[in-house]
């Protein structure tokens, strides 16, 4: 619910459902007319219950909740039931696993009350009635004795003939007679009560998992700044990962698609396309190179929903079990990392050597993206050349103080020249003699002297191209 | 009365005599050099650490410097973040390293190349981290350190000389001159006793081809061999 100062107030069918603190300090209670609540509280917030949201958010948190659990169950009255019996020596315990179980909950954008029972009727009972957790047998009975009697769904029926006769809890209607109980309410309300102590049996329709993941988000308001749409992102994010944990699949790359506001003409929506080089199923990672890719994008209009597609699934690969982990990372952390780069500064921005068999050192000197597919050369580099580790985008034309070029301070070569004659192939013809010059500060820089023909009436340049770094 | 304690040093790494040098925290990458191992805490370039190296400009020799190390952790990927230049291959090849394991990365912005660090450092899958930046603000440089020190990375800041005077968190900070040679490293800051004079560094390969001291070497022209004339060949003349 969100927190305004002026209160917010849910109604069903023109009476109050749920509101929030400011609302109740100023007077409003459940039940109360919308009438009621405009004079107790005028700036409040009013929102009619939308059971269909409702619903898509409690499937949502079920989706994400399968990260944990095959076994997930969507129960009445906006609950999720997740046996976890299977699960609890891969996520470190019961105490690791509810909080991990809160946390996801609470990234997902809502709040939670979370209970721990060994049977599901049980932990229904408790999370209605507050939360709280029962591990064995007597704790679970002293914990269902306590629980109103207007939590259980069969009783609420004969809620006024239980207030008759001082019913107030479960324990004061387990002490009535069985067989009277029985005839009176029915075989539903016994029933529930024998699950809950699981002295019945229980049977659970799983939540199925549809092949392929498309889940569309329709966001509160309407959103101008990608920042924000961030947060529904993430909410589809999670539920992809708990679908792709159930079934053991690894994402290779996913659509989301920002469906824009319908103004005079439809348009149609942005999507951005993730495309990863190591197929994960991390939710931090597609998190974070999410993050990274909205925020590069301009909106052309205002968002109103959000679609996540998973376009390319694979088979996920078990984790690695080594007993002494490699020190520098897995590949995999190291793929990781340069798609997250790539994300941010841009494919061109991330780069590899490709070093191009030439004589000519600004062609052979090549970077090419990360990324690109094209092999590195086979070819070997000759050893004995020394090339400075700088080169110069454009090499500098260097004045000349008594028959000498100068940089800074006259220079002396301190090499025999090398000559570089190549390029009539390609039409960048270079014909220069390398040197590698020495200042008097002790620098060295590579030099060169273009030659030129007989034919020019000119002097020969001298161009510095390079930093012996 | 206690006993006064003899060996200070032996309580704990972090202390250490004002004359001595102190140890470093995590591993530490020889630098190649006998007469620098020696005045590095830990005898050599500390991982997991920021380390601050000043340079006049590119090219003074502050890659050759750092040759050894690089050898040393080649088999991991080696960032080299907002160069100054373009990076030469060729030049690997002549050193004798391979630069298969480079990965140079250009960032558009300060913040832009202060996350691309902080990533790497976090994913701790480098094994060196070289990163040219003209201007970082002191906050960023303690986080920078303090990202480095969860990962065992070589993390080495290279800035202007500009920069030597202002405070920084980094445990060593050297500043390199060029040298005949070589360069002159001087401490600016370590952990252990202040030292005014550089150490002086050679470095290999040497771009200088032409033998820098044939002048001077050179030998005089050959001396006519002494004619000496069998005695009674000279009586026989007279």
């Amino acid at each position: 619910m969100p927190v305004s100062d002026n209160g917010f107030v849910v109604l069903e069918k023109g009476r109050v459902l749920d509101a929030d603190a400011a609302a109740r300090s100023q007077g409003v209670v459940d039940g109360m007319r919308r009438g009621g609540v405009l004079t107790l509280a005028p700036n409040a917030n009013l929102r009619e219950r939308e059971l269909t949201r409702e619903e898509q958010t409690v499937s949502g948190v079920a989706f994400a909740l399968l990260q944990f659990t095959p076994n997930v169950v969507i129960a009445d009255e906006n609950v999720v039931l997740a046996d976890v019996t299977a699960s609890l020596r891969l996520f470190g315990g019961l105490r690791a696993l509810r909080q991990r179980v809160r946390r996801t909950v609470a990234d997902f954008g809502v709040t939670c009350t979370a209970s721990i029972a060994p049977t599901a009727e049980a932990t229904w009972l408790i999370a209605r009635a507050g939360g709280g957790v029962a591990l064995t047998q007597r704790s679970l009975s002293r914990v269902l004795k306590r629980i109103p009697l207007g939590v259980l769904p069969p009783a609420r029926r004969f809620a006024e003939w239980f207030d008759g006769l001082g019913c107030t809890t479960i324990d004061d209607v387990t002490r009535l007679p069985r067989a009277g109980l029985k005839k009176r309410c029915g075989t539903a309300l016994l029933d529930a009560l024998d699950r809950a102590k699981g002295e019945a049996p229980e049977v659970h329709e799983w939540l199925t998992m549809p092949p392929a993941f498309d889940a569309r988000v329709e966001l509160p308001d309407r959103i101008e700044h990608v920042e924000a749409a961030l947060f529904a992102a993430r909410r589809l994010t999670l539920q992809m990962t708990g679908w792709l944990a159930a079934r053991q699949l690894a994402v290779a790359r996913f659509v989301v698609s920002l469906e824009h506001e319908r103004g005079r003409d439809a348009i149609p929506p942005t999507g951005v396309e993730v495309a990863l080089g190591e197929p994960t199923w991390h939710e931090e990672h597609l998190v974070r190179l999410l993050k990274e890719r909205l925020s590069r994008i301009e909106l052309a209009a205002p968002v109103i929903a959000l679609r996540l597609e998973a376009k390319d699934v694979r088979e996920a690969e078990a984790p690695g079990d080594s007993l002494f982990p490699e020190p520098g990372g897995s590949p995999q952390d190291h793929a990781r990392l340069m798609e997250l780069l790539t994300a941010r500064l841009g494919s061109g921005n991330v780069m590899r050597a490709a070093p191009v068999a030439d004589f000519r050192p600004e062609v052979a000197a090549q970077w090419v993206p990360v990324s690109s597919e094209s092999k590195p050369s086979r070819t070997d580099l000759p050893r004995d050349l020394p090339r400075p580790a700088w080169l110069l985008e454009v090499p500098i034309q260097l004045i000349m103080r008594g028959h000498r070029p100068f940089y800074g301070t006259p220079l002396r070569m301190v090499s025999p020249g090398e000559r570089i004659e190549c390029g009539w192939q390609d039409g960048h013809i270079v014909t220069r003699d390398y040197f590698v010059a020495e200042a008097e500060n002790n620098l060295h820089y590579w030099v060169f002297r273009e030659r030129v023909g007989s034919r020019d009436e000119r002097e020969p340049r001298w161009f510095l191209h390079g930093l012996f770094g | 009365m206690a006993l006064p304690l003899l060996n200070f040093e032996a309580i704990h790494p972090d202390l250490w005599r004002a004359s001595q040098l102190g140890s470093a925290h995590g591993r530490t990458v020889a630098s190649g050099d006998a007469g620098l191992d020696a005045e590095l805490p830990g005898r050599g370039w500390p991982t997991g650490a920021l380390t601050e190296v000043i340079v006049p400009q590119p090219g003074c020799g502050e890659l050759r410097l750092l040759k050894a190390a690089l050898e040393t952790v080649a088999t991991r990927p080696v960032f080299v973040l907002q160069p100054p230049h373009r990076l030469q291959p060729a030049a690997f090849t002549w050193w004798g390293v391979g630069a298969e394991n480079i990965r140079v990365l250009k960032a558009a912005t300060t913040a832009d190349s202060l996350w691309a660090a902080e990533q790497i450092l976090r994913a701790r899958t480098a094994g060196a981290l070289l990163f040219w930046q003209q201007q970082v603000r002191p906050e960023a440089l303690r986080r920078l350190h303090l990202a480095a020190q969860r990962a065992d990375t070589l993390l080495f800041l290279f800035r202007p000389t500009a920069a030597a005077n202002s405070t920084s968190p980094a445990p060593l900070r050297i500043s390199i001159d060029a040298a005949p040679d070589g360069v002159n490293v001087s401490f600016i800051k370590r952990r252990g006793p202040h030292r005014d004079k550089p150490v002086f560094v050679a470095l290999s390969p040497s771009p200088v081809l032409l033998n820098r001291h044939a002048p001077l070497d050179r030998r005089s022209s050959a001396t006519p061999a002494h004619r000496e004339f069998l005695p009674n060949l000279v009586h026989a003349g007279v």
